[in-house]
């Protein structure tokens, strides 16, 4: 085999340091809004109104069921079809919308874990005991205080895990966002390979990337949670 | 003649069809301890919570310092800062320290000062013997431990009514005394308390009335030494023979 890894990592990684950039803007910023996105969803989730109730659930399972690849498909490309169809029936002939890949790729991100992070908020709030919520009315709390002041970061503090779990899934689900045109890590690979034939280099290299990403966060997510752990 | 401050008009309680709070009525003054006994599933916690508004009566009225609390005039997160409550179970926040479970309430809701409030706090702490536990989470204390803070928790409101609903039934027998001995504290200082409680002893020691309920009704009252001595009910009877 003739590989040739001092070219690969002198022309790729450069590339590559400039999506990871991307990847952490993307991811981070998806990531916030997912975690907001989830905890407004759950709490609706958790009303007594039977409508709002219903309209969440539905849009979760809607969410929860389309792959996430499609989602980013249907938001960069057919979101806009459908805004400029409807700006044309209203006489607007010029409308020619488009999304930039990276907003599109932040909102698909968003939507998707956001649907998986509010089952997450919701079955931990559900989980929190009622005598936590008693004991916050019985101190002349009322119900939203008593929600935000003490059942919300008990709840939080119980997602960290699995919220961290998602945080590392979704740095590795930034990889969809190639097919969506953002020139994050894989789309460079890909470009890179396909220009050179240095495939087996780009990809072990690529692959290495997400590992040097990914790895750090999980051991932080194990610390914060043995923390955690003191707490109960 | 003693004051009295509240005022509970024949209530009832009912979930669907099943009636567990029947037509119960009773004072109480202020400074008066008064103990609730009898079988469990009788009501007497449905009963307890049902003064502070956890639970809503389904029939009757409740007056606290000459207002109906159920007219629906009134603000229940209001009223219920007056009626300090200690559930079986503690329920302390798990996320916040000793001394922060103690202030939360008072700086939150009364937006009082924080050095006051944890000087306050410092004070109730020392009165339930925990001061030295102000800094640590409420994981690592013991449950007779968690039951005191809980209790200067309550008493952080400045509460005119403190309820118990069984504080002692969760503990270890060894842990029971200390968080009875800070009941007795209080009630020395003339605190006005309702204790739902199984400890027939702190009852006939603290009491300055005992009520015996069973199957929703209260079946008797009088004095610890008329309900322990000489019971008049026969219900009552079996139920001391049973339990002393």
């Amino acid at each position: 085999m003739n590989l040739n890894w001092t070219d690969a990592f002198n022309n790729l990684v450069p590339s590559l340091l400039q999506g990871v950039v991307v990847v952490l803007q993307t991811t981070i910023s998806s990531f916030l809004i997912a975690v907001v996105v989830g905890l407004l969803v759950a709490i609706c989730r958790l009303t007594q109104l039977k409508i709002v109730k219903g309209f969440f659930a539905t849009l979760v399972e809607i969410v929860r069921g389309t792959p996430l690849l499609v989602q980013l498909f249907y938001i960069y490309y057919v979101v806009p079809l459908i805004l400029d169809n409807i700006l044309k029936s209203m006489g607007n002939s010029s409308a020619n919308i488009q999304f930039s890949a990276v907003a599109a790729g932040i909102a698909g991100l968003s939507i998707n874990y956001g649907a998986y992070i509010s089952e997450v908020f919701r079955s931990a709030i559900l989980s929190i005991d009622d005598g936590q919520k008693e004991s916050g009315l019985a101190l002349g709390f009322t119900y939203y205080q008593v929600l935000w002041k003490i059942i919300i970061p008990q709840a939080f503090a119980n997602s960290i895990p699995v919220l961290g779990n998602y945080l590392v899934m979704m740095i590795k689900d930034t990889s969809l966002l190639a097919i969506i045109s953002v020139s994050e890590l894989l789309l460079r690979t890909q470009t890179y390979a396909s220009q050179t034939f240095e495939t087996i280099e780009s990809y072990t290299i690529l692959a290495g990337v997400y590992l040097l990403l990914s790895l750090p966060l999980s051991q932080l997510m194990k610390l914060l949670e043995k923390k955690m752990k003191v707490l109960h | 003649m003693e004051e009295i401050m509240m005022s509970v008009k024949s209530i009832s309680k009912s979930y669907g069809s099943n009636l567990v709070l029947k037509d119960v009525s009773m004072d109480i003054k202020k400074g008066e301890v008064v103990c609730i006994i009898g079988p469990s599933g009788s009501g007497k916690s449905t009963f307890l919570r049902c003064l502070n508004l956890l639970e809503i009566p389904t029939a009757g009225d409740i007056i606290f310092q000459d207002q109906s609390i159920l007219n629906g005039k009134i603000k229940v997160n209001k009223y219920r800062q007056n009626v300090g409550m200690v559930f079986q179970g503690y329920y302390l926040f798990n996320l916040k320290k000793v001394i922060d479970n103690i202030t939360m309430a008072p700086r939150s809701l009364n937006k009082k000062k924080k050095e006051l409030a944890e000087k306050e706090a410092c004070e109730l702490l020392d009165k339930v013997g925990l001061l030295e536990k102000k800094d640590v989470y409420p994981s690592s204390l013991s449950g007779g431990q968690k039951q005191r803070v809980a209790i200067a928790r309550a008493l952080a409101m400045d509460p005119e009514l403190l309820l118990f609903d069984e504080p002692t039934s969760a503990l270890d027998p060894e842990l029971v005394g200390e968080v009875l001995k800070v009941i007795k504290k209080l009630a020395n200082d003339g605190m006005t308390m309702i204790v739902v409680t199984h400890e027939m002893g702190f009852a006939r020691d603290v009491a300055d009335r005992v009520i015996f309920m069973e199957g929703g009704y209260i079946v008797e009252q009088g004095t610890p030494k008329e309900i322990f001595e000489n019971p008049q009910n026969l219900r009552t009877q079996e139920f001391l023979a049973r339990i002393l």
